[in-house]
Order: structure tokens, then C-alpha cells, then sequence
């Protein structure tokens, strides 16, 4: 099958967009929330904190709450530590004692050792927003995790339901499986930059997404194609013509080469392929994200 | 004069930080077959390399002991040489266990602990303090005039730097009175509240904890010790912080979150080493003619030139945010990912003081 099918599915509630650093995991976001929210109100959620969306857009970020970044598009952050305290809170209704609780560093280093209580309650946070999404006809991206903390957060449903085989946590964490295995409501977006590292990162996080974990949606994009430009021939003519320019023009050829590469390997793994263009501009910011949005037209349809 | 050369000053240890991302391991070893070019005896620390540069330096993965890099191919100063270790954290936990135990089953009962084995693979400083028992243990071979230590990813400095003092907390007398005798109020209201959360969850952990702090309270002199020498180490005059980034525009914020971040600690770093600079560009394309091929020269160095501007904002911002004294060094983008010695010794010998050009 080719890379290139469009699918007909609908685009899933909540996309979790993950990647190795530096493949373009804020850019690749932003475009998407930008191309979801021409259409529907959509949640831009940054989880690490970096700003990197925000800077992007163009807007303050606000690390409590939410901020208005587009007629329907919402920049909002989340975080673990966030999470934990409400949950603490909700079980400890008395707040002297729960903010006693939270503010003691023994406890901060048992919950930090707690195999993954942070995680599941973050990963509870996104089943809950990707509901309201589908039952508001809304959609939420989540940038900001790396590969490797994302196949942790979504390992962490099977873990708690073991480490805790009854009770309040058992329960959440069965619901829990339920979310990440339901194609409408999470869909992962692997982010590949067109280099080998990215790649066999990107391919083993897709196999044990899957195969273990059985997400239900998961997808790659592909980012930074560089729009071709020599031909084999011509680059060899080019490059023994100009001197000067010869380094330049096998520059060229490595990004072509690396492209076809993993676009070759990603649709051989059988994953659904989305491609971004290289954007070969002196800066990145709204303009370049809407630019890729609009890239995005085609293969992503709310 | 501390700063004259990272290569052949007094110094014994270089430690790498920064954000995830960013080529550090590359950079690290780079900087280290740079110094083992020049003359010492370097051992270069890696946390989680990426398989092709151990490949690279040929590397076995599964060896935890120094390994020796051959630079055979290569043209050496009298008395270089290079090793590079991959340390693995929960192995050199467990070893650290072993060692400060007093008795062996106290050391399997600390390693069978399901607090513990969360804590070994779970808590971001452990490996941190991990990297601290390695790098003390080569900096007392006296075969080695150069360590170079590359630290795990880290969006907040301190998680490095911070981690001994960490875990010492975490098995302070602090710990074992939660658990123990001797309770304030505040520490009986989180035991309670512990002990709730407990009955709520279903986690059953408290009992687990408790053996935990107590298993751990035999070995607390050991930590100690170890923590505070880890610490005059990185403080002293022997130690060069280098924080590694990239010259890409959204990373320097970051980068100079992570430097503010270590000024509130007290730290100045040494230098800042932008790893993936790109070569300078070539003049501009000879227009004559304007055939379809010198078109698309002249595209391509559009393009690239685009990107050059792009780059040298990056740079300059970030030469703009180092601290007074420290140095800018600037390592080669080789267009393609690091695949062999040679590809690092060519990183290696790009390093240089960074010059943003101005526009």
C-alpha cells in the first residue's frame, strides 16, 4: 500500500505528538493545532514547559491555565506535579493536611519513586480532555514528550493495574486502556526528522505502540522533505562544474538521500506516512507554522 | 589560566550539560577525541549513547568498564588515548549497593524492594548520581588526565548537579524519622496521609518504604561521603562547565533557561559549545549564462543561505547570553549523522572558538 492513501478515518480527538529532540515535535504541533482549529475549536497543550508553541504563535505563554492563541486555537500547559496535586487533593479533602502533604519532601520522593503515579494521572488528564473533545466536537494536540516518556505514559495503565490488582487505582487504570486502545479518541504522531537515529526511533516506538500497547492510531510524520531539486545527473554535472558550490549541492543530496531513505523504511513498516516540507526560510514562526498547516490540508481531515 | 584551552589546561574534568537533543554524547566524545588528538589521556563518560556511536567508536554495549577507542587511523600526540564508557545506572546502583551494604542479604533485600527498583529505574537522579560514583572512581585512576563527562538530558541543570544531595535527602535521618520514632506534626500528618493514600489506591506501599529507608540507613555515611567529595570535585578549579546546544531558534531559550538556571546555583559555566554549526557558505553563484543547472545553483544557495541567517541569529543571541569570561566554541554540522571514527575525529578537529558574524 502506498504511504501516500489518504485515510478515511477521522482524525482522532486528542493526538499525542511524539518524537526524538530536535525533530520538530513543537513545530510539527503547532501546524496541526493550526490546521484543526480553521475548522474546530482546538487545544494546543504543551506539556514540557519549554514554550515552544507559544513562541511560535507569537503569544505570552502562561504556565497556569489556558491562553487564547487564534479565533478557535487554545494554548494551554500541563503538568505532572499539577496533577498529582489535585488528585491529592481530592483524596485529602482537609486542605491544611493535604498541603502539609504536598509540601514535604519525603513524600515528593516517595510519589517521584512511585513507579509512574505522576504518569497515570497525567495520562488520566488526557482521556478526560480527549472526552470532552469528541462529546464538544473539539480537538486537542499534546506536544512536548519525547519518545521515550511517551511510551512510559502510555505503559502506565498496565503497570498500575498490576502494582495495584484492586481498588480506586485499578479501576481508572482499566478505564485508562480503554482510551489509549479507541482510534477516535487517541491517535500517537510519531515526528521523524529525515535522519537515521530519528528513524530507528521512530520505527521501534511505532512497533511497541502497537504491538504492546495496542494503540489503536499510529501515525508518522515525516518532517523537513526538501523540495527536489538536482537530479543524480544534474548534481554530479553541478558539482563538477562549480567548485565553489560543490559542498553546498552535496548538502543537498544528503537531505534528498536521508528523505527517500525514511520515507521508504516508515511505508515499509506500514505506518500511515504524513510529509512536512523543509522549509528553507531565515526564521520559523507564524507564518511557517501556517505554511505547514496548510501542508497538512490534504491529509488530515477534521 | 583556566580557560586559555579545554584541551591542554590544568583541568581534569570537563562536564557537558544541556538539554536533550542536541548531539551532547556526540559532542562529549568529540571534545574528548579532540584533547586524546592533543596528547591526554582521556575517558570519555557517556549515559545513553545512541547505538551508531558506539558503533562508531566501536563499542561493545554491553561492556560497563572503560573500553579502548583504536585511533590507529589516526594522528596522535605523544601519550593520547581515548576510552569511552557507557554507564548504565541501574547497574552501577546495584553495584553501589553491593558495596555499602553491610551484609549481603541486607543487599538483596534493598535490591528486591519494589521502592527500590522503581527509585533505580524511575527517578531521573538516580542515573544522575550514578554518573557522579562512575566519574569518581575514574578520577581516582591515575592513568587519566582528562574525563569527559556527559550527563543525562536535562530540561533544569540542577538535576545533575542536585543529585547527590537528592538521593542524601531522600536517606537522611529526615526519611527514616517519617517513618519512625521522633515525629513532628507535620511528618505524622503525611505518614497519615500516606498511610490513606495507601487504602484509597490499593498500592500497598508504605510497609515497602519503611524496609526501604531502614534497609538504606547502614549506608547512609558511605552516600555521604561519596557525595561530598563528587561535590568539591565539580566546584574546584579542576572542573570546566560546558553547556551544549544548537544553533536553532527554538532552542535558545531553552539554552539560556538552563544558564539561568545554573546561576541561581552559584555555577558559572566555562563555555557554551554549539554543536551542528554549518560550514561557512560559499559567494554567491556566477549568474552568467543563467542555464537551467545555474538556476538551480543558484536556488540551492538561496536556500542554504536562508538557512545560514537563520543559524547565525541563533548564534548571536546565544553568544549574547554567556556569561562574562566564558568562551563560545562552535563544532561542524557534517550534513549526515556521525557514522564512523573518522567522522568524529573530523567533528573533532572542526572545534573552534565560535565567531557569530553579524548581519
Amino acid at each position: 500500500m502506498s504511504s501516500r492513501h489518504c485515510n478515511p478515518q477521522a482524525w482522532p480527538r486528542l493526538t499525542l505528538v511524539i518524537g526524538k529532540g530536535g525533530a520538530g515535535k513543537s513545530t510539527v504541533s503547532t501546524a496541526l493545532a493550526i490546521h484543526l482549529a480553521a475548522s474546530h475549536p482546538t487545544v494546543l497543550a504543551e506539556l514540557d514547559q519549554r514554550g515552544s508553541p507559544a513562541r511560535l504563535l507569537g503569544v505570552q505563554a502562561s504556565t497556569e491555565g489556558s491562553v487564547a492563541a487564534g479565533e478557535r486555537l487554545e494554548l494551554r500547559t500541563l503538568s505532572a506535579r499539577r496533577e498529582l496535586e489535585d488528585f491529592i487533593r481530592r483524596i485529602v479533602p482537609v486542605r491544611m493536611i493535604s498541603n502539609r502533604m504536598l509540601g514535604s519532601r519525603t513524600f515528593a520522593y516517595v510519589t517521584a519513586a512511585l513507579p509512574g503515579l505522576q504518569a497515570f494521572l497525567l495520562l488520566s488528564r488526557l482521556s478526560a480532555m480527549a472526552g470532552e473533545a469528541a462529546r464538544e466536537d473539539r480537538y486537542v494536540v499534546v506536544d512536548g514528550l519525547s519518545t521515550g516518556a511517551s511510551l512510559e505514559l502510555l505503559s502506565v495503565a498496565a503497570g498500575i493495574r498490576s502494582l495495584a490488582p484492586a481498588g480506586t487505582l485499578n479501576r481508572l487504570a482499566a478505564e485508562l486502556e480503554g482510551f489509549i486502545t479507541d482510534s477516535n479518541r487517541l491517535g500517537v504522531l510519531i515526528v521523524v526528522s529525515p535522519q537515521e537515529l530519528a528513524l530507528k526511533e521512530a520505527l521501534q516506538a511505532a512497533a511497541t505502540l502497537r504491538g504492546q500497547l495496542n494503540i489503536g492510531r499510529v501515525m508518522a510524520i515525516l518532517n523537513g522533505v526538501p523540495a527536489p531539486l538536482f537530479s543524480r545527473a544534474q548534481a554530479e554535472a553541478a558539482m563538477a562544474a562549480d567548485t565553489a558550490q560543490a559542498a553546498l549541492v552535496r548538502r543537498r543530496l544528503h537531505l534528498d538521500e536521508a528523505s527517500l531513505r525514511v520515507r521508504q523504511e516508515l511505508a515499509a513498516a506500514g505506518l500511515e506516512v504524513i510529509e512536512l516540507p523543509m522549509l528553507f526560510t531565515a526564521s520559523v514562526g507564524k507564518a511557517e507554522a501556517t505554511r505547514l498547516a496548510r501542508a497538512l490540508r490534504h491529509r488530515v481531515s477534521a | 589560566m583556566k580557560r586559555a584551552s579545554i584541551y591542554t589546561g590544568s583541568h581534569r574534568l570537563l562536564l557537558c550539560l544541556g538539554p536533550g537533543g542536541v548531539g551532547k554524547t556526540t559532542t562529549a566524545s568529540a571534545l574528548g577525541m579532540r584533547a586524546a588528538l592533543e596528547g591526554r589521556a582521556v575517558d570519555v563518560m557517556t549515559i545513553d549513547p545512541a547505538p551508531r556511536l558506539l558503533d562508531a567508536l566501536h563499542l561493545d554495549a554491553s561492556i560497563a568498564q572503560p573500553q579502548e577507542v583504536s585511533l590507529e587511523s589516526l594522528a596522535v600526540s605523544g601519550g593520547g588515548r581515548l576510552r569511552a564508557l557507557k554507564l548504565d545506572p541501574k547497574h552501577t546502583f546495584d553495584a553501589v549497593v553491593n558495596r555499602y551494604a553491610p551484609s549481603r542479604a541486607m543487599a538483596q533485600g534493598i535490591l528486591d524492594n519494589r521502592i527500590y527498583r522503581g527509585i533505580s529505574n524511575a527517578l531521573a537522579g538516580v542515573a544522575d548520581y550514578m554518573a557522579m560514583e562512575k566519574l569518581l572512581e575514574l578520577y581516582d585512576d591515575p592513568g587519566t588526565s582528562l574525563i569527559v563527562l556527559d550527563t543525562p538530558p536535562a530540561r533544569e541543570a540542577l538535576d545533575f548537579l542536585g543529585a547527590p544531595e537528592r538521593l542524601l535527602d531522600l536517606l537522611n535521618s529526615r526519611a527514616t524519622a517519617l517513618l519512625g520514632g521522633g515525629l513532628k506534626f507535620s511528618d505524622l500528618a503525611a505518614r497519615a496521609v500516606l498511610s490513606a493514600f495507601d487504602r484509597v489506591t490499593g498500592l500497598h506501599l508504605l510497609s515497602d518504604v519503611h524496609a526501604f529507608v531502614r534497609s538504606f540507613e547502614g549506608m547512609y555515611q558511605g552516600f555521604a561521603q561519596r557525595a561530598q567529595r563528587a561535590r568539591e570535585i565539580l566546584a574546584g578549579p579542576e572542573c570546566l562547565v560546558l553547556v551544549i546546544t544548537t544553533p536553532e531558534e527554538l532552542r535558545v531559550e531553552e539554552t539560556a533557561a538552563f544558564i539561568r538556571s545554573l546561576d541561581r546555583a552559584g555555577i558559572n559555566i566555562d563555555g557554551l559549545v554549539v554543536n551542528r554549526v554549518a560550514p561557512p557558505m560559499p559567494s554567491r553563484p556566477a549568474k552568467a549564462g543563467a542555464s537551467a543547472l545555474q538556476k538551480k545553483l543558484e536556488r540551492n544557495w538561496r536556500d542554504f543561505a536562508a538557512l545560514k541567517r537563520r543559524e547565525s541569529a541563533a548564534l548571536r543571541i546565544l553568544s549574547g547570553m554567556l556569561p562574562a569570561g566564558a568562551m563560545m566554541l562552535a563544532a561542524a554540522d557534517l550534513g549526515h549523522e556521525p557514522r564512523s571514527l573518522r567522522d568524529l575525529a573530523e567533528i573533532a578537529g572542526s572545534i573552534d572558538i565560535a565567531k557569530p558574524r553579524r548581519h
